[in-house]
């Protein structure tokens, strides 16, 4: 994708990521409120509403307008119970806090650190301007996806980063390989389905990207910054090649993208369960954190702001190659870089 | 001088005048401006030298004549009237062959200036080939983007396994005396290192791609302008190192990060307890002072070992401040003096 192209395309591709982005909300308020009439719906109306749906979702198969399979994957990817353990990192909320402490401190200044003001548009910004070009780079196409670990794994230039980025990557890809496939693969029963089939080819698809990792896995560790350190060294001064990184890392980015493409969530739904992920979990690591309180963290969740924030970066980032992706906050990177330095730490990032 | 336009310059300054216009590649009536290129290779007696320079309106290299005793070939990279101005385009290639060693600096900030005709965009671009035991240190002044400014800076390093590179990326917050702190419009500076695979038919393997984006263009309602993302920093850093010439400064780095004090620690100690521990070896009290310039300049910085290269990224609250910091880390670890001369610290100090 050339950059001319993208000029004369942005303004269009803008309007239409907006429209997209509209659609995509509806959707999901409507799927929301579909899961909330299933949830509040007794056993016996589940049974007397048993018309056969030519979909694989039968259960929620009750709803005027059919989900479909997609939808259900859509709920499943944008739940915070998604085991990919992003409790455990806060993303620099903690180094942020801390050197905010420590200015505050030396200088007396009273500015005090603000969440919705200052650190949550700093951190999706420059999650969005890093991340999220892969993000949508793999879903448009899922067999570039160790590719594009690849790129991303040289880009991350910090070792907290990375290290949260392939923790997370790792447990998708697991979750993907030990659940996804299997159950939506499984009911063969209804041999037209279209998305059964589909995710049947589909889990072929990130197969050889498993089996790189799998041969990666054991000769280096890359979230290790001293061992490669050494291992660097060593490879310098025998004379040999310096020892090459792996040939992929399983980064968040790239396979999120890619497994929700091979789910059949479009390329809107993708980007944004993608943003609005980061910022459930910022919010949650804030109120951990004592920031403030779960009223105050669902405010926070359900604001036009936020809202806005999220389809404003998916806008800007909707036609950014992967290769011009990179740090729209560069101070991101010394607080995350720097939560290593912390006395204290309750995160793992 | 300006009038001049595309004339080609050059000089030679190993001595033999006819080599140049064999080896240049550029026609004296090309036409694309700001095209150099540098080749510098071994002589006998393991001296570096210049086998040819050529450049053209706005670039400008100068190097200084040869010495018996230097450690490596000086160029100083220069542009017309000390800066750049919209649309101006330079395109400088480099070449160090089998053990040579390169220094490149420049004489004062490179200037960005705000664009005549809006939207037109000032780029530099560096493209440097390093042969096995050869070395490039490259500590240029930094980039100073003038309100209004917009610049593109690509530099794309190819190494051989056994190279070394030293590289330093700095950018400041512009002319702070006419009240300015990132108001530029945009700047993008993208530094990559490839490992060069020397056996046949196989991809060069990218090794870092560090891409730094401001953008200060006027934004929607819910993004902050750049000055506030920058949090108080002036100047902003990258550091990157690959290689055996560069492997104990990369150490030393490392060493010094994992030295700094925990952020949130309280000490408890006396204050002659304090005393007594101050009575340490040079490098201990050096540190010391080191770390409480830091923390009254407002230095932040943090070092990580990505994939076989060091990256080191910082950011202080005034340019001098940032310029203090890293010269005098790079003067106290002293191997690039040693390795590449003192002139190649020229901008550091």
């Amino acid at each position: 994708m050339s950059p001319q192209i993208r000029d004369e395309g942005a303004d269009e591709d803008a309007a239409r990521v907006e429209a997209e982005i509209a659609d995509l909300e509806a959707r999901l308020q409507s799927a929301k409120e579909r899961k909330e009439r299933l949830s509040r719906s007794s056993p016996s109306a589940a049974s007397n509403s048993s018309n056969s749906n030519n979909n694989d979702n039968d259960t929620l198969a009750r709803s005027p307008s059919p989900p479909t399979s997609s939808h259900h994957f859509l709920l499943l990817l944008s739940d915070s119970a998604l085991p990919l353990g992003s409790f455990a990192f806060s993303s620099g909320l903690e180094s942020y806090l801390a050197h905010q402490r420590s200015s505050v401190r030396k200088t007396g200044q009273q500015s005090r650190p603000s969440f919705t003001a200052d650190f949550l548009p700093l951190s999706l910004s420059s999650y969005a301007s890093t991340t999220l070009p892969f993000v949508l780079a793999a879903h448009r196409d899922p067999t570039a996806v160790a590719d594009l670990d690849d790129q991303l794994d040289a880009a991350v230039i910090c070792t907290v980063g990375r290290r949260a980025s392939i923790a997370q990557g790792r447990a998708l890809l697991g979750i993907w390989d030990r659940s996804f496939v299997s159950s939506s693969a499984a009911p063969s029963s209804s041999p037209a389905s279209s998305a059964s089939s589909t995710t049947a080819a589909a889990a072929e698809v990130l197969k050889p990207f498993s089996a790189l990792l799998r041969s990666a896995g054991s000769s280096s560790s890359p979230s290790s910054s001293a061992s490669s350190a050494s291992a660097t060294a060593t490879a310098t001064a025998t004379g040999s090649d310096p020892q090459l990184p792996p040939p992929v890392s399983a980064h968040l980015g790239p396979l999120f993208g890619a497994v929700c493409a091979l789910l059949g969530l479009t390329l809107p739904q993708t980007a944004y369960v993608f943003l609005l992920s980061h910022v459930k979990a910022l919010v949650s690591a804030a109120v951990r954190a004592s920031l403030f309180g779960p009223y105050q963290a669902q405010r926070v969740l359900a604001s036009p702001e936020t809202q806005a924030l999220i389809t404003a970066f998916v806008a800007r980032e909707w036609v950014t190659p992967p290769e011009d992706a990179g740090q729209s906050v560069p101070v991101m990177d010394l607080w995350i870089g720097r939560h290593e330095m912390l006395y204290s730490r309750i995160f793992n990032s | 001088m300006l009038a001049t336009g595309a004339l080609t310059h050059s000089n030679c300054i190993v001595g033999q005048s006819d080599i140049w216009t064999m080896i240049s590649p550029f026609p004296k009536s090309a036409s694309a401006a700001g095209e150099g290129h540098i080749v510098v290779r071994l002589l006998p007696h393991d001296v570096s030298a210049l086998e040819s320079i050529t450049y053209q309106y706005p670039l400008k290299l100068i190097s200084p004549t040869v010495k018996a005793t230097q450690q490596s070939v000086v160029v100083f990279l220069l542009s017309y009237g000390g800066g750049l101005v919209g649309g101006d385009q330079v395109n400088l290639r480099i070449d160090i062959q089998s053990l040579a060693r390169l220094s490149i600096v420049t004489q004062g900030h490179t200037k960005i200036f705000k664009p005549a005709i809006p939207g037109t965009i000032t780029r530099q671009k560096l493209s440097v080939d390093i042969q096995d035991g050869a070395a490039l240190c490259l500590l240029p002044d930094p980039v100073q983007p003038f309100e209004g400014s917009l610049y593109e800076q690509g530099q794309a390093f190819h190494l051989n396994g056994s190279a070394s590179l030293c590289l330093l990326d700095w950018v400041t917050h512009g002319r702070a005396a006419r009240g300015e702190n990132w108001d530029l419009l945009k700047w993008t500076g993208r530094n990559e290192i490839w490992l060069k695979n020397q056996g046949t038919g196989l991809k060069d393997r990218l090794l870092v791609r560090d891409t730094v984006l401001l953008d200060g263009t006027p934004k929607s309602a819910h993004t902050m302008p750049l000055r506030e993302a920058m949090h108080g920093h002036a100047i902003f850093g990258t550091l990157i190192l690959r290689g055996p010439l560069t492997n104990s400064l990369g150490e030393f780095f490392r060493t010094e990060f994992s030295a700094l004090p925990r952020i949130g620690a309280r000490d408890f100690r006396t204050t002659e307890e304090r005393q007594k521990s101050a009575e340490r070896s040079a490098l201990e009290r050096w540190r010391a002072t080191r770390i409480q310039q830091e923390s009254q300049d407002g230095v932040l910085w943090s070092a990580a070992n990505v994939r076989s290269c060091m990256v080191i990224k910082f950011g202080a609250a005034t340019v001098e401040a940032g310029r203090n910091w890293i010269g005098s880390m790079l003067a106290q670890e002293a191997s690039l003096e040693r390795n590449f001369g003192e002139d190649a610290l020229l901008c550091v100090r």
